[in-house]
């Protein structure tokens, strides 16, 4: 039987994919505090309904 | 994370006390139906998690842990009902104990506590999926694609990645739906600038011309450059407070034609063509009751959706699992994704009709403002109403529900009341009549207007231009998030997929050991096709029996426990999944577990006695690693085929003079025990197809074949010229011969309380003697020293050795060769 590949596991595939894309993020140059934000929020805070996302996404604007 | 020491249940469930001794390794609880091993199931999972996946699963809207989860006598006591387990931890090298009661399932007290020791078991609580039952097994399989995706997203954790990329899309709709209004506006502002501006084309130049030309009137110096703080009045006198505000007479009538022409359009044909088609539309949608409560329906979840964000149902506050409701919702959505596209097809014919209403209003509103400076005042009801009712039909167009309302004002859309008309042309009237004014206050009225309308122009830009910003940054970080999460999905599946198809090649390799699978994400959905035979991929349930389906979804389980946990899957528990295993292939996963899984402790619950055995045989479990559960009744919970516990059941039996109940229950002990020294001496039996052997049929083989090893040890050991040995030998296989005497001189009263119910012929004093027999019969196959019944070594190929777990018994099978 061939091996797998896996030894320590991925544990935790949402905080995987949630730190790829704020990687991606960084790299298409969007502005460094949306990235903040929207880490604190998705890392830390663990929050993730719409109105979390919105706050970070829009700084807390309001639509005009 | 974690391997499970001991277990210790308490009025939990249908089990009043029991405690059983894993010792970090793996362990078999076996018993027929309804003897409580799954009861044993939920305690564990209880304990690890603070739930019950059983009591809280879909479709249990009735059942509460809270309420059904103490034994039924201690419904009322929730206190009583706990489970104690004691978990050691080998990555901090410490061993814990966790104590958890029904009455706060969700506090655990954990000693010693500590936060790495917290932090492992938050871990494990996050985990609930190291417990795994058959009826969860083949979701994985069989389910279709979406229910599939769903349940690995489950596993995986999923949920919270596509609640995050349902989140971002929404606020990148939300973004955009924000930017028709916002053009609108700006449309409508350019055209009052160009209108108030007398030119066709706005360009700097063009506007600089124009609004110089009035300023040289004023003797006002010419502007050289327009930005966005330039005001074209620039240097003009401010009016006088108390002069009354003028009519622009030329922009005044300016306006009312803009607003007749709006009004023209409006009632035009271009129009009510495309309101006739919009209509049919709706009417389609609105004649099929079905539909028509389908397009209700969608609105509603949608709102609902919307709506969720505590953890309560947004419509009757009963409290839920905030992501179980939003699951249960989004699937109802999900299921009208046809109407929800027909709706939102209208919904897109709808923009251009709405935006013509919002012209009318505001070229209305525009020429109304002239009433009040009309002497003396024009009556405009009529005009304003119109207006109001043109804001009330965009708010009416835009719900979109009812859809009877929305073809109504649809319908009516054209038709313009006489009097909206009648009130424009009296309007003009009053500005038509007013003095020309000096060519120094036109230019004065023309510089105000223009100036006013440039401002409102710039703003509409400035907002359109912040809403564009907005929603290409939301959208960009929507893509950004989808394109992201579908590449690392991808290679997540690509992983999984190949370690499933090199677990499902081991357990057989005797016949698709090319075995190939592939899991195809897409869309929020998880399609899985297999390999059959190397004929083609087809979906598991295509051509694969049932006991393959199982087994691939045993597989898969195990290849997605393997990726989320990797070396931390040191913990899990099957609940009665082996079963689902086909025949032929058990041995391969007992030997599957052994050395793919070697760092996992399994938990295992079986009816099927040959698996008990297959566990065992192949090195699985130990010899002691196994509990088996004879019965279960409501007032004791299971009871187990431990020694002591019969032997006190039965004298307890005799004490109340219930011979038939303890002959009963002697004659059951004695088959189990039989077949389990048939099992362990490898005693020949004469076959039966049925599986159905009596005790006649095992327990005359059991003592036959212990007192033939007994003579081959002695062969043996006087091939090894062992004197000593052999005497030793001798004396136990004479003891050994008594016992079976005195047992066979006495069994025939067993035979008659069973076979022939002639259970009113006997009493206490006449099966005492029997039941002293028997136990004294079972303990001439023990050892001495650990009580354990002994067994021939190896399991299979020729006999080396009778020896016992602890070792202290081994007595040589082999002979010197010459």
């Amino acid at each position: 039987m061939t091996t797998s590949p896996i030894v320590d596991g991925t544990h935790d595939v949402p905080a995987q994919i949630f730190e790829k894309f704020l990687q991606a993020l960084e790299s298409k140059d969007v502005s460094a505090d949306l990235v903040a934000r929207l880490c604190k929020t998705l890392l830390e805070d663990k929050t993730f309904t719409e109105r979390a996302l919105k706050k970070a996404v829009l700084d807390e604007e309001t639509l005009p | 994370m974690i391997r499970v020491e001991s277990l210790t249940i308490n009025e939990f469930r249908g089990i009043r006390d029991l405690t059983l001794d894993f010792k970090g390794k793996s362990f078999a609880i076996y018993g027929p139906n309804g003897t409580g091993k799954s009861g044993v199931v939920d305690a564990l999972e209880f304990a690890l998690t603070g739930n019950v996946s059983r009591l809280s699963g879909e479709g249990r809207g009735d059942i509460s842990l809270k309420q059904h989860g103490p034994h039924v006598d201690r419904r009322n006591n929730p206190d009583k009902a706990r489970v104690t387990v004691k978990v050691a931890i080998p990555s901090l090298s410490k061993t814990i104990t966790i104590v958890r009661s029904l009455k706060n399932p969700s506090v655990a007290q954990v000693t010693p506590s500590g936060p790495a020791v917290l932090d492992v078991l938050r871990q494990v609580e996050a985990h609930p999926e190291i417990v795994l039952s058959r009826r969860e097994l083949i979701r994985y399989v069989l389910a279709t694609p979406g229910k599939r995706a769903e349940e690995v997203q489950a596993l995986l954790h999923l949920d919270q990645v596509e609640q995050v990329r349902v989140g971002l899309q929404k606020i990148a709709n939300a973004c955009e739906r924000q930017l028709p209004p916002l053009g609108t506006a700006v449309t409508q502002a350019r055209e009052n600038l160009l209108r108030a501006l007398g030119i066709s084309e706005l360009t700097k130049e063009k506007i600089l011309g124009t609004s110089n030309a009035q300023r040289a009137v004023l003797n006002l110096p010419a502007l050289a450059d327009l930005t966005e703080t330039t005001s074209i009045k620039d240097g003009m006198a401010t009016p006088v407070p108390a002069q009354p505000q003028r009519i622009p007479k030329a922009q005044a009538l300016a306006d009312i034609r803009a607003a007749r022409e709006a009004l023209a359009e409006i009632g035009g044909e271009i129009t009510k063509t495309h309101i006739t088609e919009v209509t049919t539309d709706l009417n389609t949608l609105a004649s099929d009751p079905a539909i028509a409560a389908s397009v209700k329906k969608e609105a509603f979840f949608t709102t609902g959706m919307e709506l969720t964000e505590a953890g309560m149902c947004p419509f009757c506050d009963t409290p839920w699992n905030l992501d179980r409701l939003k699951k249960h919702v989004q699937a109802k959505i999900a299921h009208l994704e046809e109407i929800s596209l027909k709706r939102q097809a209208a919904e897109t014919k709808m923009v251009p009709l709405i935006a013509t209403l919002r012209k009318v209003q505001a070229a209305i509103n525009t020429v109304v403002g002239y009433a009040g400076l009309t002497k003396p005042p024009v009556v405009t009801k009529a005009a304003r109403d119109y207006s109001s009712h043109c804001g009330t039909t965009v708010e009416k167009l835009t719900a979109f529900m009812p859809l009877s309302e929305t073809i109504t004002v649809l319908t009516n859309m054209p038709t313009i009341p006489p009097a909206v008309l009648a009130a424009i042309g009296e309007i003009e009237k009053a500005v038509v009549v007013l003095p020309e004014p000096t060519k120094q206050d036109a230019a004065r009225e023309w510089l105000t207007v223009a100036q006013e309308r440039l401002e409102v122009w710039c703003d509409a830009m400035r907002k359109q231009k912040a809403a564009k910003d907005q929603a290409q940054k939301a959208r960009q970080i929507s893509d950004i998030y989808t394109a992201t999460s579908d590449t690392v999905l991808a290679g997540i599946y690509s992983t999984v997929e190949k370690d499933f198809s090199a677990i499902y090649q081991f357990i057989n390799h005797d016949d698709e050991d090319e075995f190939n699978a592939k899991l195809i994400p897409s869309m929020g959905k998880l399609g899985f096709d297999v390999d059959f035979y190397g004929r083609g991929f087809f979906p598991p349930g295509a051509y694969h029996s049932e006991g393959h389906q199982d087994g691939m979804g045993l597989c898969l389980y195990l290849a997605l426990m393997r990726y989320l946990q990797g070396s931390r899957f040191t913990f899990a528990v099957l609940d009665d999944v082996l079963m689902s295993v086909d025949i032929g292939h058990r041995r391969e996963v007992c030997a599957l577990f052994k050395t793919q899984f070697p760092n996992t402790q399994f938990i295992m619950t079986t009816h099927d006695p040959i698996w008990l055995r297959h566990m065992r045989t192949e090195g699985l479990i130990g010899g002691r690693s196994a509990v088996q559960f004879r019965n279960w009744s409501i007032d004791h919970g299971p009871a187990q085929w431990d020694d002591r516990d019969v032997w006190t059941e039965i004298d307890d039996n005799l004490k109340k003079n219930d011979v038939r109940a303890a002959a009963s229950l002697l004659r059951h002990y004695l088959e189990f025990t039989s077949a389990e020294l048939c099992h362990r001496l490898r005693a020949p039996v004469e076959f039966r197809g049925d599986a159905q052997y009596q005790l006649g049929d095992l327990l005359p083989a059991a003592i036959k074949r212990m007192r033939e090893l007994y003579r081959r040890a002695k062969e043996a050991a006087n091939s090894w010229n062992q004197r000593e040995i052999v005497e030793q030998l001798a004396a136990r296989e004479a003891a050994f011969a008594k016992l079976a005497e005195t047992s066979n001189a006495e069994q025939w009263q067993v035979n008659v309380a069973v076979h022939y119910n002639s259970w009113d012929n006997l009493c206490k004093e006449d099966f005492e003697p029997v039941v002293e027999a028997f136990q004294n019969l079972l303990g001439g196959f023990t050892c001495s020293d650990c009580k354990e019944y002994l067994r021939v070594s190896p399991d299979r190929e020729t006999p080396e050795s009778l020896r016992c777990e602890c070792g202290n018994t081994n007595i040589n099978l082999r002979e010197k060769r010459a």
